[in-house]
């Protein structure tokens, strides 16, 4: 049956006016699995028994479990009306929000939509999102009213409570509609108002239009209504259907009232007058019935009650009068349902009803219109006219939808999908044709006779009958493969395939001309700009394909193998005609989640898909066991390429991060990557969050707001540790926070103060740190000699930029030259953080123009510098890199003469580096060159070479420098855009504000009743943040979260009550909870640092009985 | 006889005894379970949180207080607070269950820790998570010496894990600058230390390669002739 459908739709395929290419959009369980496999039943390809139960379109085995659609398919169909033979590629989507980015792909394919909503349920937020992605894709929708049956069995409403139900439904799609409406003309008068005024010639027309322009556009033809056709009710379990012209043109026969007029009249307020046949306006206050109501819900009713109280004869009395007929089987059978299906889906068939209206109403490829063309064409803010002439001449191939030669090749893939090679149509066992056969069966006698032949001992005498069969293959290597050889073997599969048990398939559509197998093709990836390409390629140029010059974001395809999709099945192709919905092989390694392929570069990428919900839920991944870490790495990556939603990172931690969409959409990948991509176990785990280390100035104020300084301090009985008490001895500390230190040889002495930086030096060091990389490579490489002369003139412009603009910053007393005097940034050499010297000893620059007699400094001040990033990297706290300080070195005495002599002569190398150059030393380089000797071979002292005790020395100064100032966290922080209506806004605020969020802004779109929240949130505590927001909102508000900047979180993480004002208001112990410590402490426990707690909080409250008691 | 009954055994379950030797006499004072190694960490602060009584023992489990005299001329003074934070400070502890947990718990982050820090994936140049060392550490059935540093630990830890997994110790980029006239023979003997040569300049005798950081550490003490001043530089290669 499928290899002759087959046939047909090839055939089919060729006619683009009776082509349409659906998709069925609605919220999570409002029936449009089963609505498409009601569809699907009406083709013969599953049984209308199964039909509802089998969800034919979830073939995955999760979907069926959990009974939700997790991925788009899509299925051909053959639908005739009268003598017109239709082909309908229908695409199911998934309702759930997690899935929204499948429905996405879904619509860009589509001209058309079925929207489907639940009777009961009535619009939901997943209908108003999905309204809102076909309006976005400008793809006209028609309404499907599901689950009418429920309004009869479950809510018992009768069928004028029904009416006005429905009615409810439809006013509330059609008010969405109207919000969307208005929104978009509001936005293109904005448009229209931003753009320049044409030129001043007309003066007279500068009166201000107040208009908004609603007045004059027509939306008539948006809105749902029975009567114009786009909106069927449905009970899709039932397996029954209709349209109000279904029941139009049987009762214009019945009661010989025109048609046109009762397709105008059945819906609405009108009732009947059977005396006078004519049809009137109703006056609900005399009770009379709708003609809807009366003609069409009755009936079903009185069906339904018939069925269900089994009332055999009234059962029999209608199914006659309908001119039914129900297989004694159906009739007898225990269950009413049965019967109810088999009578409803004789009578009024689903697939019949939502077919003629898909195909009357929805537009095929050909009338494609010109708005969504510029649309899919122009990214971004370009507009349609800019892009180059070439271009601008595709629209009209678009337009055109031409399946002649010339015509262009446009097809839009929207997204890959994974699947089992097995399953690939060319790996499939088939029927054996006649001539194969005859040849095995003439295989399996050669064989026979060599055998025999081989058992006489003549097996050399055979070589005529192996001639006697050219045309074949050795027959033992060909033997095992011959039921599984592909069905064109001229095509090899490639390589990779073998090991590879997915395959990956692009889900695409033609826009315009003949898809052809073994066509060469360009892949445009989304950042591509054919205005690039034309500028470097001459026009009218006709090279091989693949001599082109590299133009980025275009590479050159085959398309290696063509496909019918027909749900859980394939079907290979030769060629597609325009306007089919169509898969791809063979180009997983070009496309990496959406493409656009063309025959000419001078079409561009079509427009982003438009993503409602952007990945938010991040998770780390990790393979149960550590080595089978290659399979996680490529798992993720197969992973990224089948799923259009999801995001793989790999982080400097190492960590493998996945972002998903929502807790369902992560299962499911989770899943994937378990099952099919890595098949291995692994485990998932909340990411690290990051924090960085800071220091303040010293506060003026206390916990409570009182003054410090003028309060003396509590005698402080608890706390005998102090601050000094955690400096180890050979530190000093003066008051204003100089910490200075010695090395363990004491040799040199360092004094090194640290200062908080201001806020914008802080921003202004991240956000070059680029370029203060590039200074920093260069002025290395200079000091090897590796390069000379200058930097270009470009950035040496930005550097001095940037230098201008540090300065105008760090200004004051206490900055004065700072800038000038910077030796280094830190960590990595490019971080947030500096070190100035203010020491005569040591005089490095970072900045080019001084780098040069930098030289001589290298050694030692190396050693200095490298303590530093050391410090930066790892701060005293937690570990975590430092942000915003700034280390002075005040003081850098070298040894005394009386130093040993290895470690003068090194000094002596360093060049002028210390503060008072030895003349001896530079004078006696030759005689000292032996006690240097002595002293590196066997070091004077334990403590190894003085560069190593200086890198330590420094970083242990930097850390006490720090620890002795008023020490902050930093915590990475999220903004959130959430948009919400406003009768979700009072929850928004309190999630927000239990996971100490910040909101910055709230505003009203125009045109809706949608509010835009930004708020700032602390990345720790974004954790479940997008579920909970969903769940308290019931999915009407969804978040978006951005990393957007570092900030200080304002408690202490070491702050303990000691005046008496806090006493009295904390308690000695301040159990009142400090977020910033927590941070800290759970960064310290995670990587095994001691963590400040007690054991056991109260002695005497331990339970501490032994074992054997 | 004694006769086993709740009533006249009294046990002693929240009990940690410090005891301590002086002047030939032993001293022991009675302190509550899981308390002594914070109040030496400084962590616990409040001496009555750690101390049962202030008064200080002969032996604990029979209740004998020490007299004044031993104590006078074991302490020099009869304080018995003094000597009670004495003995806390200086006396052997048995170290409770749980305290023993905390600190090997601890190590053993640590020790991945360290290991995560020095290490990387060799395929694909990152550094492998905290996590993930722990749980091959735990693979490895690897058991934690509380009396060995937890560095020390760590680089045995990194040996071990090298015969089960994929993993190497991060490289350095390090500079050398070796005098011309014996610069080839000096290169001779670095070549099996260096992983990989990145540039050499024969001018000045400057060579930049990645190392293992033992590299860097093994050259002042093994190379014979005129040690080159090694500067490194701490660079991960990603």
């Amino acid at each position: 049956m499928v290899l002759r459908g087959l046939e047909k739709m090839v055939q089919l395929q060729k006619n683009p006016a009776n082509i349409r290419n659906i998709c069925v959009l609605a919220h999570v369980d409002h029936g449009k699995t089963t609505l498409a496999d009601c569809l699907i039943s009406s083709n013969g390809i599953i049984s209308s028994r199964l039909a509802g139960k089998m969800r034919y379109l979830d073939s995955r085995e999760d979907e069926q479990v959990r009974g939700i659609t997790m991925k788009s398919s899509a299925i051909s169909l053959h639908y005739a009306n009268g003598d017109q033979e239709y082909l309908i590629n229908l695409i199911d989507s998934p309702g759930h929000v997690d899935f929204s980015s499948e429905v996405s792909t879904a619509v860009r394919i589509c001209d058309g939509c079925i929207i489907v909503v639940d009777a009961v349920e009535g619009v939901c937020p997943q209908t108003q999102a999905v309204l809102r992605q076909a309006w976005l894709e400008n793809i006209r929708p028609v309404l499907v009213i599901n689950k009418i049956d429920r309004l009869i069995v479950e809510l018992k409403f009768t069928p004028q409570e029904a009416y006005a139900h429905l009615k409810n439904i439809l006013e509330q799609m059609n008010a969405l509609t109207g919000t969307l409406f208005t929104s978009k003309v509001l936005e293109e008068r904005a448009d229209r108002v931003g753009e320049p005024r044409g030129p001043a010639a007309e003066p007279g027309e500068q009166l201000y239009d107040w208009s908004s322009g609603l007045e004059d556009t027509d939306d008539s033809h948006l809105y749902f209504s029975p009567d114009q056709g786009n909106v069927v009710f449905t009970s899709a379990v039932d397996g029954w259907g209709f349209g109000i012209e279904h029941f139009a043109s049987i009762y214009s026969q019945k009661i010989g009232i025109r048609k046109d007029v009762l397709l105008r009249t059945l819906w609405g307020d009108y009732y009947i007058n059977v005396k006078a046949k004519k049809v009137m306006k109703a006056d609900q206050a005399k009770g009379k019935k709708p003609l809807f109501v009366q003609l069409i819900l009755e009936n079903i009713w009185s069906l339904y009650e018939a069925v269900l109280k089994r009332d055999k004869e009234k059962i029999d009395r209608i199914v006659t009068s309908l001119g039914l007929s129900i297989s004694a089987r159906e009739a007898r059978h225990s269950d009413p349902k049965v019967q109810l299906s088999a009578i409803c889906s004789q009578w009024l068939p689903v697939s019949q009803a939502v077919l003629a209206m898909v195909c009357q109403k929805l537009p095929s490829p050909l009338e494609m219109t010109p708005e969504r063309v510029e649309k899919l064409l122009c990214t971004g803010p370009q507009t349609f006219d800019s892009l180059p002439l070439e271009t601008q001449a595709l629209k009209a191939a678009f337009m055109k939808c031409g399946s002649e030669d010339a015509a262009p090749v446009i097809i839009f893939v929207s997204k890959m999908f994974a699947i089992d090679a097995k399953a690939l149509p060319e790996n499939k066992p088939r029927p054996l044709t006649q001539e194969e056969m005859a040849e095995r069966r003439e295989r399996a006698r050669q064989r026979h006779a060599e055998k025999l032949a081989a058992t006489q001992g003549q097996a050399p005498s055979d070589p005529p009958q192996e001639g006697g069969a050219p045309g074949t293959s050795p027959p033992a290597a060909a033997e095992p493969e011959g039921d599984q050889r592909p069905l064109e073997s001229a095509a090899p599969r490639p390589p990779q395939d073998g090991d590879r048990a997915e395959s990956f398939i692009a889900f695409a559509r033609v826009f315009s001309g003949v898809a052809r197998r073994g066509k060469k093709i360009f892949v445009l990836g989304p950042k591509y700009s054919p205005a690039e390409f034309l500028e470097q390629v001459p026009h009218g140029f006709s090279a091989a394909l693949n001599e082109l010059p590299p133009v980025p974001h275009l590479a050159c395809g085959t398309l290696e193998r063509l496909y019918l999709l027909m749900g859980r099945e394939l079907e290979e192709l030769e060629e597609v005609p325009p306007g089919n919905v169509l898969g791809i092989g063979g180009l997983q390694d070009l496309v990496l989640k959406s493409a656009t392929l063309c025959s000419s570069p001078s079409c561009p990428p079509f427009v982003p898909l438009s993503f409602e919900a952007t990945p938010i839920v991040r998770v780390a991944v990790e393979p149960t066991h550590p080595s089978e870490m290659p399979q996680l790495v490529r798992g993720m990556k197969l992973l990224n390429q089948a799923d259009p939603c999801v995001q793989v990172l790999i982080q400097e931690t190492g960590e493998h991060v996945l972002v998903t969409a929502g807790e369902v959409h992560l299962q499911r990948c989770l899943d994937d990557l378990r099952e099919r991509f890595a098949k291995i176990q692994i485990s998932v785990s909340e990411p690290i969050i990051p924090f960085r280390e800071t220091i303040t100035k010293p506060p003026r104020v206390d916990m409570v707001n009182e003054e410090i300084g003028r309060q003396q301090k509590v005698a402080v009985i608890h706390q005998t540790r102090e601050d000094q008490s955690r400096l180890p001895e050979g530190v000093q500390v003066d008051a204003d926070g100089l910490v200075t230190v010695s090395t363990p040889n004491r040799l040199a002495t360092l004094g090194v103060r640290a200062l908080p930086l201001p806020e914008e030096v802080t921003r202004l060091l991240e956000a070059h740190g680029d370029l203060i990389r590039r200074m920093e490579t260069w002025t290395s490489s200079l000091c090897e000699g590796r390069v000379t002369g200058e930097l270009p003139q470009k950035v040496q412009e930005q550097i001095r930029e940037f230098r201008g603009q540090l300065e105008r910053h760090l200004t004051g007393h206490r900055w004065r030259d700072t800038v000038d005097h910077i030796c280094s940034f830190g960590p990595r050499k490019c971080g947030p953080n500096i070190l100035v010297s203010r020491s005569h000893a040591f005089q490095g620059s970072v900045w080019p123009e001084a780098a040069r007699d930098a030289g001589r400094f290298r050694d030692l001040g190396n050693s200095l510098v490298s303590g530093f990033q050391l410090a930066t990297l790892a701060g005293p706290m937690c570990e975590e890199p430092l942000m915003g300080v700034c280390f002075v070195l005040e003081k850098w005495d070298l040894a005394a003469p009386e130093a040993p002599a290895g470690e003068r002569e090194r000094e002596g190398q360093a060049g002028a580096g210390e503060g008072d150059p030895d003349p001896e030393a530079s004078g006696a380089g030759p005689c000292e060159k032996q006690s240097f000797l002595r002293g590196d071979a066997a070091p004077a002292d334990c403590y190894g070479p003085l560069s190593g005790q200086l890198i330590a020395t420094m970083k242990e100064a930097c850390r006490y420098a720090l620890q002795v100032k008023p020490q902050r966290l930093m915590a990475a922080m999220y903004t959130c855009d959430i948009m919400a209506t406003s009768d979700v806004l009072g929850r928004v605020y309190a999630v927000l504000s239990r996971r100490e969020g910040r909101v910055l802004q709230e505003e009203m779109r125009e045109g809706t009743d949608v509010f835009t929240i930004k708020a700032v949130l602390p990345v720790a505590e974004s954790f479940g943040f997008a579920d909970e927001i969903r769940k308290r909102t019931s999915g009407l508000a969804s978040p978006q979260l951005v990393f957007s900047h570092w900030e200080v979180i304002p408690s202490d993480p070491f702050w303990v009550p000691t005046t008496e004002e806090e006493y009295l208001h904390f308690g000695e112990k301040a159990d009142s909870e400090n977020q910033a410590r927590k941070y800290m402490n759970a960064v310290r426990r995670r990587k095994g640092l001691a963590v400040e707690e007690k054991l056991v909080e109260h002695a005497e409250k331990q339970r501490t009985l032994g074992r054997n008691k | 006889m004694s006769i086993f009954t709740p009533t006249n055994q009294i046990r002693l379950t929240n009990v940690a005894v410090v005891r301590m030797k002086r002047a030939g006499k032993r001293f022991e004072i009675a302190c509550y379970k899981n308390k002594v190694v914070g109040w030496r960490n400084g962590v616990e602060k409040d001496l009555d949180e750690v101390l049962q009584t202030h008064s200080v023992f002969v032996n604990v489990s029979k209740g004998q207080v020490a007299k004044k005299e031993d104590l006078i001329s074991a302490f020099g003074t009869d304080d018995q607070t003094e000597i009670c934070k004495q003995i806390l400070t200086k006396g052997e502890v048995q170290v409770s269950d749980k305290e023993r947990h905390t600190q090997l718990e601890q190590m053993f982050r640590d020790i991945a820790t360290i290991v995560a820090d020095k290490c990387v994936n060799p395929e694909t140049k990152r550094p492998y998570t905290v996590i993930l060392i722990e749980r091959a550490m735990k693979d490895i059935h690897y058991s934690v010496k509380a009396n060995k540093s937890t560095k020390q630990q760590a680089l045995d830890v990194i040996k071990q894990l090298k015969e089960k997994m994929k993993i190497e110790r991060a490289h350095m980029r390090l500079r050398f600058s070796l005098p011309i006239n014996e610069g080839k023979k000096l290169k001779e003997k670095l070549k099996p230390l260096i992983k990989v040569i990145e540039s050499e300049d024969y001018g000045q005798q400057i060579e930049i390669g990645l190392g293992e950081r033992s590299t860097a550490e093994y050259i002042p003490y093994h190379m014979q002739g005129p040690g080159p001043s090694t500067t490194w530089k701490l660079l991960w290669i990603t």
